[in-house]
């Protein structure tokens, strides 16, 4: 017997690559540092996650919202800093290519 | 003495003036060819009713030009104007026609004869007048003046400066005849050279007339008018094709040549006409388009309704709206023809959701801003946003179990890159501010998806009752377009036959999870999308939630086909088959990871009635690779639903030989209707046979049974109906 597949439709969920917890997909996801929603939601001043509230990547291998790092980047107070080591923020390098698989 | 000095002086005159009328000829021939050449020129100029046909006499237009020639050569031409002018206005011709003419002519304008009479009479009269003045000028400035003058001083105030009543008729039958035969009361041509220019005597008339000046507005109104006509008799309801295009072409071979006459007539050289033409010109053109974008904005309701069809109308405006501003008459005409035509209740919200997408795509060809589309569109989405059924609409259409659904998301835009920070870039080179008529609450509808327009806005569409659920319904929106568009690509890089819906896990309800993996091929094919979607969108990941969605399958088996759509679990429970013919249940759920229980049975159950499976003693299934006769299984009083099998090849006599079993009960009711109703539709049939007990049978299956019987000859189709055959 052969089993052809014509068609198939599928639902997945999309969630962001932060590297770190990918181990079990059940884990409720992490959330953002500073604005403390999920990273697959979005940050305050957005409506759509996903590609229109991208997240942001630090060399700390901390992970943000991008929109709420630039805010806190650009207070005075951040100091340019990472806000949950207080290091200088750098932001990384794509992490995909390191992870190519 | 004085006398005699007197004497000589007059002598002298007399002698001159003999010499200028005799010029030099023997004798009095000269003063006698003067004579009669005087005679020839001021009969000629004579003034005659038009009205009365018996005056009107032939010229020979030699003896005239030869006559004139005398005289001028007598220098007795002003002598002639001076004469010509004396008894043309004292005496009857002209005073009559003054009075017999204008005087009516004044008391039609007080009484309350149609317009069109009024038209009539005037252009008769004026023709008489032009027809009238045919004083040979020649090149003689001194004398042209001069009787311009005189003669605007006697014809102004007799001409009204009406609209209707003045000259502008026979303008305009000017113009429209500019290639045409002439009027049959066309005055005779003094120039023959140029027959097929009919409104250059008219010209030549009024200049000598000395109208030009005066009526110089009502000649352009008159060509407003002219222009307004064609336009409308040529773009009207002709949305295909942009139109300005050639309309500029038809201004440029009809009206500008047309313009020379009276706008450039003392041009000497092209150059210079068209120096003298350029100011005129360009209020043509302007008109053109104010014509044509009033007409567009008349229509613009039906326009968008044709979108597609009606691009060109829509360039058209476009180009329109850039020289004319006409954006104001345009939103609120839109506006209105919206709340007339489209939000009320005896619309469909489909239709209502449709024509608000196609609006979206209209202006943004006419106003790529968005300006426009703010203000047309905001009535609407409030209206959608009263309308209960407004979020069924969109989804269904998305989703797309609705045929025509398709049309909201245009599978052809392209896929829009990653939205930038809503920051304005003023160091862009083509950073352009809002345009002038923006209002302050405008914002650019930056995601150009039209379907993200209905929900964006914070106030937008989301019918149900709590604002804070747009996001809510938005992002499952975005969903649903954007898994589409990834979809597409990956589609484009690969193909698949897997179409995935990708959701974000936080705008959907929490869906229980479930831990089973899909085994054998299945795995193989979501692994490939996943690399693809990797590959397409770096950033993130897929996460299957395997036990959601639906497949189409076509399991081949050694003597018939069966397709099929099914759950996730039942696919994965056939594909585990396809390794060996012989699984228990619980060998099954062990492979696929963790199921419970009754929906491994209850899948195993749909093969099962399918004819596919066949339990096998305790908590066994055997795959059938060849059907059994008598498709109930052994333990269970299953009865026979072949509901979903349709007989791709009809190999086995047995499936058929039982079917037709139970068909045969059936065709009697057929053949009885078939009898009572003459010819009936294959839909017909099976609504009626539904009434019959124990039917069971799909219209497909019907169809195929009423082929079979048409080949045993039993029934005819012809057009869809069916009907009996009777020897």
């Amino acid at each position: 017997m052969k089993v052809h597949v014509k068609n198939w439709h599928a639902i997945a969920q999309w969630r962001w690559d932060t590297g770190a917890s990918d181990a079990d997909d059940d884990g409720e996801g992490d959330v953002c540092g500073i604005c403390r929603v999920p990273y697959e939601g979005c940050c305050p001043s957005c409506k759509m996650p996903g590609d229109d509230c991208p997240l942001i990547w630090g060399e700390c291998s901390h992970v943000f919202h991008m929109h709420c790092l630039l805010q806190w980047i650009g207070t005075a107070a951040s100091k340019q800093q990472c806000p949950m080591d207080r290091r200088p923020w750098v932001t990384a390098e794509r992490k995909v290519a390191k992870q190519g698989r | 003495m004085a006398s005699e000095a007197i004497q000589r002086q007059i002598a002298t005159k007399w002698q001159g003036s003999f010499t200028r009328l005799n010029r030099d000829q023997p004798g009095i021939l000269g003063l006698l060819s003067f004579s009669e050449a005087w005679k020839v020129a001021s009969d000629f100029l004579q003034p005659r009713d038009l009205t009365d046909p018996s005056s009107k006499k032939e010229y020979n237009v030699q003896q005239i030009k030869v006559a004139i020639d005398i005289l001028s050569k007598s220098k007795m031409l002003p002598m002639l104007l001076e004469n010509f002018l004396g008894i043309q206005y004292p005496c009857r011709g002209y005073a009559s026609w003054q009075h017999t003419k204008c005087i009516p002519l004044s008391a039609d304008l007080d009484s309350s004869s149609p317009v069109c009479l009024r038209r009539q009479k005037t252009p008769n009269i004026l023709l008489g007048l032009v027809t009238n003045t045919r004083f040979p000028y020649d090149d003689n400035l001194t004398l042209s003046r001069k009787a311009r003058a005189h003669h605007s001083l006697r014809i102004y105030p007799c001409l009204p400066d009406t609209r209707f009543l003045g000259p502008a008729p026979i303008i305009l039958e000017r113009i429209q005849r500019a290639s045409t035969s002439p009027p049959p009361w066309a005055p005779p041509s003094l120039n023959p050279t140029q027959p097929m220019r009919y409104d250059l005597p008219l010209w030549t008339a009024f200049e000598h007339l000395g109208l030009l000046d005066r009526y110089e507005s009502l000649i352009s109104s008159v060509c407003y008018e002219h222009i307004e006509t064609h336009i409308l008799e040529t773009c009207a309801e002709k949305w295909g094709t942009p139109m300005l295009n050639q309309l500029r072409e038809w201004m440029t071979n009809k009206i500008v040549p047309w313009m020379v006459m009276p706008y450039a007539r003392g041009a000497r050289s092209a150059e210079e006409a068209r120096s003298m033409l350029q100011g005129v010109g360009s209020r043509f053109d302007f008109h053109v388009c104010k014509t044509l974008a009033d007409l567009r904005t008349k229509e613009i309701f039906d326009i968008i309704v044709d979108y597609p069809d009606s691009s060109g109308a829509l360039q058209d405006l476009k180009e329109c709206l850039a020289r004319v501003d006409q954006r104001a008459p345009l939103v609120q005409t839109l506006r209105k023809a919206n709340k007339k035509r489209l939000l009320h209740p005896g619309a469909d919200t489909k239709d209502i959701i449709t024509q608000y997408v196609s609006i979206i795509r209209c202006l943004r060809i006419v106003d790529p801003p968005g300006v426009l589309l703010f203000k047309v569109a905001d009535p609407i989405r409030k209206y959608l946003r009263e309308r209960p059924d407004t979020i069924r609409c969109i989804v269904a259409s998305l989703v797309g179990d609705d045929e025509s659904g398709d049309s909201l998301v245009d599978e052809n835009e392209p896929i829009q890159p990653l939205q930038q920070l809503q920051v304005e870039d003023f160091t862009d080179p083509n950073w352009e501010p809002e345009p002038i008529d923006a209002g302050p609450d405008f914002r650019t509808n930056k995601p150009s998806d039209v379907i993200s327009t209905l929900y964006c806005s914070r106030n937008a569409i989301p019918g149900s009752k709590h604002d804070s659920q747009d996001p809510l319904w938005g992002g499952r929106f975005t969903n649903m377009t954007d898994s589409k568009r990834t979809d597409q690509h990956v589609q484009s890089q690969k193909r698949v036959s897997l179409h995935p819906t990708i959701i974000s896990k936080h705008f959907w309800p929490p869906l229980q999870s479930s831990k089973f993996h899909m085994p054998g091929q299945f795995k193989q094919i979501q692994d490939d999308y996943a690399k693809e979607f990797m590959a397409f969108k770096p950033d993130k990941r897929l996460r299957w939630l395997p036990h959601l969605g639906t497949i189409h399958l076509e399991i081949e088996l050694q003597d018939r086909t069966v397709p099929a759509d099914v759950p996730p679990l039942e696919a994965a429970f056939i594909e585990l088959f396809s390794e060996r013919d012989l699984w228990t249940v619980d060998e099954l759920i062990a492979r696929v990871g963790s199921v419970d229980r009754t929906s491994a049975l209850r899948a195993l159950m749909t093969w099962a009635e399918m004819g596919v499976l066949k339990e096998d003693g305790d908590n066994r299934y055997r795959l059938l690779e060849v059907a059994e006769d008598g498709s109930s299984s052994g333990s269970r009083p299953a009865p026979p639903k072949p509901a979903q099998i349709i007989e791709d090849v009809p190999a086995v006599l047995t499936v058929q030989h039982q079917q037709a079993e139970q068909m045969k009960i059936f065709w009697k009711f057929i053949e009885g209707m078939l009898t009572n109703l003459g010819t009936l539709s294959l839909d017909r049939i099976q609504t009626m046979l539904k009434f019959a007990p124990g039917y069971d049978r799909t219209i497909e299956q019907l169809g195929a049974f009423m082929e079979a019987a048409r080949r045993e000859g039993l029934v005819n189709v012809k057009d869809g109906m069916w009907k009996l055959n009777r020897q």
